[in-house]
Protein backbone atom coordinates (compact mmCIF):
# COMPACT_ATOMS: atom_id res chain seq x y z
CA UNK A 1 0.00 0.00 0.00
CA UNK A 2 1.22 3.71 -0.91
CA UNK A 3 0.49 6.73 0.45
CA UNK A 4 -1.28 9.53 -1.99
CA UNK A 5 -2.93 12.65 -1.97
CA UNK A 6 -5.99 14.05 -4.91
CA UNK A 7 -6.94 17.60 -4.90
CA UNK A 8 -9.83 18.17 -7.72
CA UNK A 9 -11.91 21.58 -8.37
CA UNK A 10 -15.80 21.16 -8.83
CA UNK A 11 -17.36 23.47 -11.01
CA UNK A 12 -18.46 26.68 -9.34
CA UNK A 13 -22.57 26.03 -10.04
CA UNK A 14 -22.53 22.80 -7.88
CA UNK A 15 -24.38 22.81 -4.96
CA UNK A 16 -22.92 21.65 -1.17
CA UNK A 17 -25.25 18.67 -1.61
CA UNK A 18 -23.85 17.99 -5.28
CA UNK A 19 -20.35 18.33 -4.38
CA UNK A 20 -20.76 15.92 -1.33
CA UNK A 21 -22.22 13.44 -3.86
CA UNK A 22 -19.62 13.52 -5.96
CA UNK A 23 -16.87 13.50 -3.63
CA UNK A 24 -18.85 10.15 -2.25
CA UNK A 25 -18.97 8.44 -5.88
CA UNK A 26 -15.41 8.79 -5.94
CA UNK A 27 -14.55 7.62 -2.59
CA UNK A 28 -16.11 4.60 -3.30
CA UNK A 29 -14.02 3.93 -6.36
CA UNK A 30 -10.70 4.21 -3.82
CA UNK A 31 -13.08 1.56 -1.26
CA UNK A 32 -14.50 -0.88 -4.11
CA UNK A 33 -10.35 -1.03 -5.08
CA UNK A 34 -9.48 -2.13 -1.70
CA UNK A 35 -8.00 1.16 -0.92
CA UNK A 36 -8.89 3.44 2.29
CA UNK A 37 -9.52 7.26 2.40
CA UNK A 38 -7.50 8.32 5.19
CA UNK A 39 -8.95 11.71 5.68
CA UNK A 40 -11.05 14.21 3.85
CA UNK A 41 -10.73 17.77 3.07
CA UNK A 42 -13.16 20.45 2.00
CA UNK A 43 -11.41 23.71 1.13
CA UNK A 44 -14.87 26.09 0.00
CA UNK A 45 -15.59 27.34 -2.62
CA UNK A 46 -12.92 29.19 -3.59
CA UNK A 47 -11.33 32.10 -5.80
CA UNK A 48 -9.34 30.89 -8.34
CA UNK A 49 -6.10 32.91 -9.04
CA UNK A 50 -7.29 32.60 -13.10
CA UNK A 51 -10.33 31.18 -15.07
CA UNK A 52 -10.07 27.31 -15.44
CA UNK A 53 -13.00 26.17 -18.14
CA UNK A 54 -14.58 29.68 -17.91
CA UNK A 55 -15.04 29.08 -14.10
CA UNK A 56 -13.83 32.35 -11.97
CA UNK A 57 -14.28 30.09 -8.44
CA UNK A 58 -14.28 26.10 -7.73
CA UNK A 59 -14.98 24.08 -5.14
CA UNK A 60 -11.70 22.95 -3.99
CA UNK A 61 -11.66 18.44 -2.34
CA UNK A 62 -8.91 16.99 -1.18
CA UNK A 63 -8.96 12.56 -0.13
CA UNK A 64 -5.79 11.44 1.49
CA UNK A 65 -5.36 8.02 -0.05
CA UNK A 66 -4.06 4.97 1.08
CA UNK A 67 -3.97 2.41 -1.35
CA UNK A 68 -2.80 0.40 -4.35
CA UNK A 69 -2.27 1.89 -7.24
CA UNK A 70 -4.50 0.64 -9.32
CA UNK A 71 -7.76 2.29 -7.31
CA UNK A 72 -5.36 5.99 -7.94
CA UNK A 73 -5.31 4.94 -11.55
CA UNK A 74 -9.26 4.02 -11.53
CA UNK A 75 -9.85 7.08 -9.90
CA UNK A 76 -7.97 9.67 -12.11
CA UNK A 77 -9.57 7.70 -15.19
CA UNK A 78 -13.24 8.50 -13.71
CA UNK A 79 -11.90 11.96 -12.77
CA UNK A 80 -10.76 12.64 -16.42
CA UNK A 81 -14.34 11.49 -17.62
CA UNK A 82 -16.44 13.95 -15.13
CA UNK A 83 -17.52 17.42 -16.72
CA UNK A 84 -18.25 18.80 -13.33
CA UNK A 85 -13.98 18.41 -12.61
CA UNK A 86 -12.33 21.23 -13.74
CA UNK A 87 -9.13 20.64 -12.32
CA UNK A 88 -7.23 17.64 -10.45
CA UNK A 89 -3.81 16.91 -9.45
CA UNK A 90 -2.81 13.27 -8.23
CA UNK A 91 0.31 12.60 -6.77
CA UNK A 92 2.47 9.79 -4.34
CA UNK A 93 3.30 11.38 -0.55
CA UNK A 94 5.56 10.05 1.84
CA UNK A 95 3.13 10.75 4.75
CA UNK A 96 -0.01 12.80 5.36
CA UNK A 97 0.26 15.98 5.93
CA UNK A 98 -1.85 17.52 8.98
CA UNK A 99 -4.88 19.87 8.17
CA UNK A 100 -4.10 22.77 6.28
CA UNK A 101 -4.96 26.46 6.82
CA UNK A 102 -6.52 25.69 3.79
CA UNK A 103 -8.57 23.43 5.07
CA UNK A 104 -12.65 24.46 6.18
CA UNK A 105 -14.60 21.69 6.91
CA UNK A 106 -14.73 17.78 6.04
CA UNK A 107 -17.77 17.82 4.16
CA UNK A 108 -19.42 20.48 1.84
CA UNK A 109 -22.48 20.66 3.41
CA UNK A 110 -21.08 21.39 7.37
CA UNK A 111 -19.69 24.56 5.30
CA UNK A 112 -21.17 27.67 5.22
CA UNK A 113 -20.06 30.73 3.64
CA UNK A 114 -19.01 33.35 5.25
CA UNK A 115 -18.00 31.63 8.31
CA UNK A 116 -14.76 33.43 9.98
CA UNK A 117 -12.17 31.09 10.70
CA UNK A 118 -10.89 31.00 13.87
CA UNK A 119 -7.52 32.78 13.53
CA UNK A 120 -4.96 30.80 15.35
CA UNK A 121 -1.90 31.70 17.12
CA UNK A 122 0.86 32.35 14.53
CA UNK A 123 2.57 29.34 13.65
CA UNK A 124 6.35 28.44 13.60
CA UNK A 125 6.80 29.32 10.02
CA UNK A 126 5.27 32.46 10.30
CA UNK A 127 8.04 33.74 12.66
CA UNK A 128 10.60 32.64 10.49
CA UNK A 129 8.75 34.35 7.21
CA UNK A 130 8.84 37.62 9.43
CA UNK A 131 12.73 37.44 9.87
CA UNK A 132 13.28 36.48 5.81
CA UNK A 133 14.35 39.32 3.99
CA UNK A 134 16.65 40.08 0.72
CA UNK A 135 17.32 42.36 -1.65
CA UNK A 136 15.39 41.73 -4.86
CA UNK B 1 34.60 35.58 -0.57
CA UNK B 2 35.85 38.55 -0.23
CA UNK B 3 33.41 40.66 -0.99
CA UNK B 4 34.05 44.42 0.64
CA UNK B 5 37.53 44.42 1.30
CA UNK B 6 38.14 47.86 3.51
CA UNK B 7 41.17 49.64 3.85
CA UNK B 8 41.93 51.06 7.19
CA UNK B 9 44.68 53.09 8.37
CA UNK B 10 45.85 52.41 12.62
CA UNK B 11 44.89 55.92 13.15
CA UNK B 12 41.18 56.22 11.79
CA UNK B 13 40.14 52.60 12.57
CA UNK B 14 40.43 54.04 16.53
CA UNK B 15 37.57 57.03 15.93
CA UNK B 16 35.69 54.89 13.21
CA UNK B 17 34.68 51.99 14.52
CA UNK B 18 32.28 49.77 12.73
CA UNK B 19 32.58 46.44 14.18
CA UNK B 20 28.79 46.18 14.67
CA UNK B 21 28.35 46.31 11.03
CA UNK B 22 25.62 43.66 9.89
CA UNK B 23 27.05 40.89 7.66
CA UNK B 24 30.74 41.68 8.21
CA UNK B 25 33.75 40.20 10.00
CA UNK B 26 36.33 42.23 11.19
CA UNK B 27 39.60 40.68 10.95
CA UNK B 28 42.77 42.07 11.58
CA UNK B 29 45.78 41.88 9.86
CA UNK B 30 49.49 43.48 10.62
CA UNK B 31 49.50 46.79 9.49
CA UNK B 32 45.35 47.40 8.79
CA UNK B 33 42.09 45.75 9.32
CA UNK B 34 39.42 44.14 6.94
CA UNK B 35 35.84 43.54 6.55
CA UNK B 36 34.81 40.20 5.33
CA UNK B 37 31.28 39.44 4.18
CA UNK B 38 29.81 36.42 5.99
CA UNK B 39 28.35 33.74 4.58
CA UNK B 40 24.51 34.18 4.88
CA UNK B 41 22.35 30.86 5.90
CA UNK B 42 19.21 29.44 4.33
CA UNK B 43 16.35 31.14 5.65
CA UNK B 44 14.17 27.58 5.96
CA UNK B 45 16.55 26.42 8.40
CA UNK B 46 13.86 25.82 10.75
CA UNK B 47 11.26 25.05 8.52
CA UNK B 48 11.33 21.26 7.37
CA UNK B 49 11.44 19.79 3.63
CA UNK B 50 7.37 18.22 4.57
CA UNK B 51 6.56 21.66 5.65
CA UNK B 52 7.21 23.44 2.59
CA UNK B 53 4.38 21.93 0.27
CA UNK B 54 1.24 23.41 -2.00
CA UNK B 55 -0.65 24.21 0.98
CA UNK B 56 1.39 26.84 2.51
CA UNK B 57 0.39 30.01 0.46
CA UNK B 58 2.07 32.50 2.76
CA UNK B 59 5.49 30.55 2.86
CA UNK B 60 5.47 30.18 -1.08
CA UNK B 61 4.47 33.99 -1.54
CA UNK B 62 7.28 35.40 0.47
CA UNK B 63 9.64 33.46 -2.63
CA UNK B 64 7.77 34.85 -5.59
CA UNK B 65 8.78 37.89 -7.84
CA UNK B 66 6.47 40.61 -8.31
CA UNK B 67 5.79 39.21 -11.31
CA UNK B 68 4.92 35.66 -9.92
CA UNK B 69 8.57 34.09 -10.87
CA UNK B 70 10.55 32.03 -8.64
CA UNK B 71 13.37 33.84 -7.24
CA UNK B 72 16.08 32.04 -7.17
CA UNK B 73 18.21 30.59 -4.72
CA UNK B 74 21.11 32.39 -5.54
CA UNK B 75 19.35 35.97 -4.31
CA UNK B 76 17.65 33.90 -1.42
CA UNK B 77 20.19 32.02 -0.59
CA UNK B 78 17.82 28.71 0.20
CA UNK B 79 19.53 25.24 0.36
CA UNK B 80 19.57 23.34 -2.91
CA UNK B 81 17.24 20.64 -1.49
CA UNK B 82 14.79 22.99 -0.56
CA UNK B 83 14.77 25.14 -2.94
CA UNK B 84 13.86 22.38 -5.75
CA UNK B 85 10.92 21.40 -2.88
CA UNK B 86 9.81 24.90 -2.83
CA UNK B 87 9.72 25.10 -6.75
CA UNK B 88 7.76 22.01 -6.90
CA UNK B 89 5.44 23.04 -4.14
CA UNK B 90 5.19 26.57 -6.52
CA UNK B 91 4.34 24.57 -9.74
CA UNK B 92 1.87 22.69 -8.14
CA UNK B 93 0.08 25.72 -6.20
CA UNK B 94 0.15 26.99 -9.81
CA UNK B 95 -1.80 24.01 -11.42
CA UNK B 96 -4.35 23.97 -8.92
CA UNK B 97 -5.37 27.33 -9.30
CA UNK B 98 -4.22 28.76 -5.95
CA UNK B 99 -1.65 31.77 -7.07
CA UNK B 100 -1.35 33.12 -10.37
CA UNK B 101 1.28 32.20 -12.56
CA UNK B 102 2.12 36.11 -13.30
CA UNK B 103 1.88 38.14 -10.06
CA UNK B 104 2.49 38.01 -6.88
CA UNK B 105 -1.24 37.99 -5.33
CA UNK B 106 -2.20 35.32 -3.05
CA UNK B 107 -6.23 34.88 -3.51
CA UNK B 108 -7.82 34.33 0.02
CA UNK B 109 -11.15 33.99 0.97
Amino acid sequence: MALYETVFIARQDLTAEDVDALANKLAKIVTDGNGKIVSREYWGLRNLAYKVKKNARGHYVLFNIDSEYSAVAELNRVIGFNEDIIRSLTFAVESHSEESELFVSANAKEFKAGKVTVKKEPSKIDLVLDQVQFES
Amino acid sequence: MVAKVTKKNNKTSYTNENEGEEGYVKVSLVNQSVFIRKKKSCPLRDISIAEINYKNLRLLNKFLSERGKIIPSRITNVAVKKQKALANAIKRARHLALISPINKEVISN
